[in-house]
């Protein structure tokens, strides 16, 4: 391992002395440190295998409401001095920011275990070994592997001249596998604060059987399908729909959900929200400007209950500011099918994905999106998969393709390549836009 | 937790005085010469003596030795970056941000490893390269075929971005009065709600340093800018951007761009377009200016001639490449008009340092040529993969705690004959697209989906009034294939990139594509909303 990550009575020490050296009306003080060894495999063989340990801490100050910030990787005293004596200068050369307010009093933070030991003294060796059988498994069933195992090890503090202190550690582990036969491939992720519930032997089959039973894909039209979504997909999907509830776009006009607070805006049966001491998710105990996370509704019953404001925007509008949307569970209300082959058993024809890819916005007015399926798209006809389909781009928005469920699964995580961990449903949707076809 | 194998906050910042290379950690006088030390901040340097830098990479490259390893190289960094940002006639954040520290790559038994800290002393250099051979030595379980570098001359070289205006010389009074001075022109225009701008400035200062030999000492500058502007119409909105585009040269590129000169028509051009009309879903034939090329040449060429991705490094990540390496040479990518050159000899684009992070030296080759895909970007290690004995020197890494992988050249789309009017005079019924908006494409990258900044329709030869929500769709070579007309070297613009997302952990390239307008026939524009 390397050496040991900042304790919380070093930051503590670390940031009294910001604190204490500040000149500024204000001194908030945020640090993040980490130490992560990542082993990449590709051509069922190791390509890359770091171990990094990256320090950081960022120091605001504001005299009235004119901020500065500075952040260094050197935490020696003088440096730390430096920095700060940076974002003083910078905070008195800035204008007037209208926006600004003073860091957050005292706070209190939800208890979680987000530290496991086990995974924070997980050596490369290890990593090399739990990824061996992997590779193994790809190779006997005549594919090709490629993916990650990681873990990592992560410090965050937060202080302020105001008294408020926070210190969290926490541990995440990820395993991630696309298995790729010669026309097709099947892909899962998953990450977990203890590496021992990855669950890679089982992951590992999952992505084999999906390369295998997508071979030779057949083409099919474009055009409006049922579609039955793994809890990858629909995190892709869905993961905008949390980005959008921003308190303060909603009332200057642009938001997709101006007007609607109070309005049903999903399925009537769909519920969203936030459990950051949720075991299986990956939650902190604050934001990163201090505020202590909780647990909160924002759809209930398909009607929108409630905005993310900030504390600007909430100080506008009198009503009280909120952690963002993190650590979300989407969940289905009503009956629910036991696993994603119910859903499959129980659909005439539908199509099947996996996973979603390139997610971009078309239309941010009313979330109209546009990506690719991908490592696992399949035709379900007559309650069975009946073969592997080539990848379609799809133009849909979950305010039209979520405004009706046909079925879903309890959450189960889903985590999108580039997206957070959540707890999803898989669901079967009447109506999902597929617009084009690739050629794979 | 377990807090044995921790030392205490004193070891960790005990400096490195006393041991053979005397590193000082920040806070120490920094020695007057030194031009990463800025005046305006002068009392509180942060900036690292560099004097140590050689004796620690020798340490590591011996140590790296001694674990018997073939091959090592040490990367030791500093990079400096500012970046303000406006929004709605308020300055929304000044941030300034150090970063240091050294990545350590050892190659055992043709295995990689590779270890990263940001503490600089002598003990943490030896055991930061140990690290390195360690993970090598666990990376080695896993190996079929071992890592052979293609060859490399030795280099020793200093390589300094040319510049006039230090960026961090100016005043943050300056900086911040000009994206003010944007923002109030901006919304003086009645229907403009909402308003952004960004300035950007980053300096490396690097030594990287190889158990062959090679040492390079770098000191790059990067800049760039940009602004937009937002309009609400009826029940919609649009927005409007101008890019200074990243360079690598000093603060005089973001003052030649005269941002408030073109605030005005960014405004107008937001309000415009609110109000314009959306084309019907049909065939179009498409101009598309520089600004919006160099994203489809980004996706569309860039990512798929990347030598790691067609190899399938990247096949649960970024994506593989439909330009697999039996293609090469005769695969018909594009049109005859259609050459796009890899060029990271060009001074001032964003993947122009010299040497890359194997430290190889930077060249000049072709991707696609007459329309035939003709070659990759390509690393040391995976250059053999197609035969070639030398890497064409495209692997870099986006800071000391990352390590290098192959990256998108800066390749370009070189000028053709046509003046603009000929390219846009010859079309009967198309679009004009100008700027990046919406953009998504699969992991092979074939079926690709883009937006604009910006379009006007061409009606009989002319260009006329704005539309709204264009999309186009297509197939890769389908649509380069379909280029018959690419316009001339007074056209030709530079875009620099610096988000270019790949690697795992995720890493972010940067890259400059430039191009001339084409002209493209027949293209799929679809409807948005439908």
């Amino acid at each position: 391992m390397a050496d040991g990550l900042i304790l919380e009575k070093d930051f503590r020490r670390m940031s009294d002395i910001v604190i204490s050296s500040g000149r500024a009306d204000d001194v908030f003080v945020s640090l993040n440190d980490s130490d992560t060894a990542t082993l990449r495999f590709a051509n069922n063989q190791a390509i890359q295998h770091v171990s990094v340990r990256r320090p950081k801490l960022t120091i605001r100050v504001a005299f009235g409401n004119k901020t500065g910030s500075a952040s260094t990787n050197r935490l020696d005293k003088a440096s730390l001095v430096a920095a700060l004596r940076l974002a003083e200068q910078i905070a008195q050369l800035a204008p007037d920011d209208p926006e600004y307010l003073p860091p957050l009093g005292p706070q209190t933070y939800l208890r979680m275990n987000s530290h496991v030991a086990r995974t924070a003294n997980a050596t490369s060796m290890d990593l090399a070994k739990n990824t061996k059988p992997v590779v193994d498994q790809c190779v006997e069933k005549g594919l090709v592997g490629a993916g990650i195992m990681s873990r990592s090890f992560q410090a965050r503090g937060v202080a302020a001249s105001t008294g408020l202190f926070g210190f969290q550690e926490s541990t995440e582990a990820r395993f991630s596998l696309t298995a790729t036969a010669e026309d097709s491939s099947g892909w899962v992720l998953n990450a977990h604060r203890d590496i021992g519930s990855l669950d890679v032997s089982a992951m590992t089959r999952s992505a084999v059987m999906k390369a295998i039973a997508s071979r030779k894909p057949r083409e099919l039209a474009t055009g409006h399908y049922p579609v039955i979504f793994e809890p990858a997909a629909v995190a892709g999907i869905f993961a905008p729909f949390l980005w959008s509830l921003g308190a303060k776009r909603y009332h200057r006009g642009d938001s997709p959900f101006s007007g609607q607070l109070n309005s049903v805006v999903l399925d009537p049966r769909l519920a969203i929200s936030s459990d950051p001491v949720h075991p299986n998710l990956l939650g902190e105990s604050f934001t990163s400007d201090g505020m202590a996370t909780q647990s909160q509704t924002w759809v209930d019953r398909g009607v929108l209950r409630q905005l993310h404001y900030d504390r600007f925007t909430a100080s506008e509008h009198n009503v009280a500011p909120n952690p963002g949307p993190s650590a979300a569970v989407l969940a289905f209300q009503g009956e629910t099918a036991d696993s994603v082959d119910a859903l499959i058993a129980q659909a005439e024809r539908a199509i099947l994905v996996t996973n979603f890819w390139y997610i971009r916005f078309v239309d941010r007015t009313d979330l109209t999106m546009t990506g690719m399926t991908r490592d696992g798209t399949f035709l379900v006809e007559n309650g069975r998969i009946v073969a592997g389909l080539k990848n379609f781009r799809f133009h849909d928005s979950p305010l039209r393709c979520m405004k009706q469920v046909e079925a879903a699964t309890a959450p189960t995580h889903g985590i999108t390549i580039n997206g957070d961990k959540m707890l999803l449903p898989a669901m079967r949707l009447p109506d999902f836009h597929l617009s084009s076809v690739t050629k794979f | 937790m377990d807090t044995s194998h921790i030392p205490n906050r004193r070891d960790f910042i005990r400096s490195a005085a006393g041991t053979t290379a005397a590193v000082c950690l920040g806070g120490c006088s920094l020695s007057s010469g030194d031009r990463l030390m800025i005046t305006g901040h002068r009392q509180t340097g942060t900036a690292v003596d560099h004097s140590g830098w050689s004796a620690l990479a020798s340490l590591a490259l011996e140590k790296i030795k001694q674990g018997g390893c073939g091959y090592g190289d040490i990367r030791l960094m500093e990079s400096r970056n500012q970046s303000l940002r406006a929004e709605d006639r308020r300055i929304a954040g000044i941030r300034e941000r150090f970063d240091s520290g050294y990545g350590i790559r050892a190659l055992y038994k043709g295995a990689w490893g590779f270890a990263a800290s940001a503490h600089f002393s002598a003990e943490e250099v030896e055991r930061t390269a140990a690290k390195a051979v360690e993970v090598a030595r666990a990376s080695h379980l896993l190996m079929k075929s071992p890592v052979k570098l293609a060859d490399e001359p030795i280099h020793v070289d200093k390589v300094v971005t040319p510049w006039r205006v230090d960026p961090f010389e100016v005043s943050l009074d300056d900086k911040a009065e000009l994206l003010l001075r944007v923002s109030d022109v901006l919304h003086k225009h009645k229907g403009i709600i909402r308003s952004d701008g960004f300035l950007w400035m980053q300096r490396d200062v690097k030594l990287f340093a190889s158990t062959e030999g090679t040492k390079l000492d770098f000191d790059l500058l990067a800049v760039g800018g940009s602004f937009g502007a937002t309009a609400k119409g009826e029940d919609d909105f649009q927005s409007r951007n101008y890019i200074v585009p990243f360079y690598r040269t000093g603060y005089e590129h973001i003052l030649q761009h005269d941002m408030v000169s073109h605030a005005d028509h960014i405004a107008e051009e937001a309000i415009e377009k609110v109000h314009a009309t959306q084309p019907a879903p049909g065939k179009y034939d498409l101009v598309l200016d520089p600004a919006h090329l160099a994203l489809t040449i980004h996706e569309s060429c860039g990512h798929p001639s990347e030598l790691d991705r067609a190899l399938g490094y990247e096949a649960n990540y970024a994506g593989t490449s439909f330009l697999t390496p039996e293609k090469l040479g005769h695969f018909q990518y594009g049109s005859r008009h259609v050459n796009l050159i890899a060029d990271n000899t060009r001074q001032g684009h964003m993947a122009s340092t010299g040497y890359d992070d194997d430290g190889v030296a930077g060249q000049r080759w072709p991707i696609v040529e007459r329309g035939v895909f003709r070659g990759y970007s390509t690393s040391r290690e995976v250059a053999h993969a197609i035969g070639d004995k030398r890497s064409r020197g495209s692997c870099r890494a986006d800071s000391w705690a990352s390590v290098p992988i192959v990256r998108i050249a800066n390749v370009g789309l070189e000028p053709g004959n046509e003046p603009l009017d000929s390219l846009i005079g010859n079309v009967e019924d198309g679009i004009y697209i100008e700027g990046r908006g919406s953009f998504s494409i699969d992991q092979k990258r074939y079926n690709f989906q883009f937006g604009g900044d910006a379009f006007w329709e061409i009606k009989d030869g002319k260009r006329g009034r704005m539309l709204k929500n264009v999309v186009y769709n297509g197939i890769t070579p389908e649509f380069w294939n379909s280029c018959d007309g690419v316009g001339n070297r007074e056209a030709w613009r530079e875009y620099g990139f610096i988000t270019c997302g790949k690697g795992q952990p995720g890493q972010s390239g940067w890259m400059t594509h430039a191009a001339s307008p084409a002209r493209f026939r027949q293209i799929n524009v679809i409807d948005p909303k439908a």
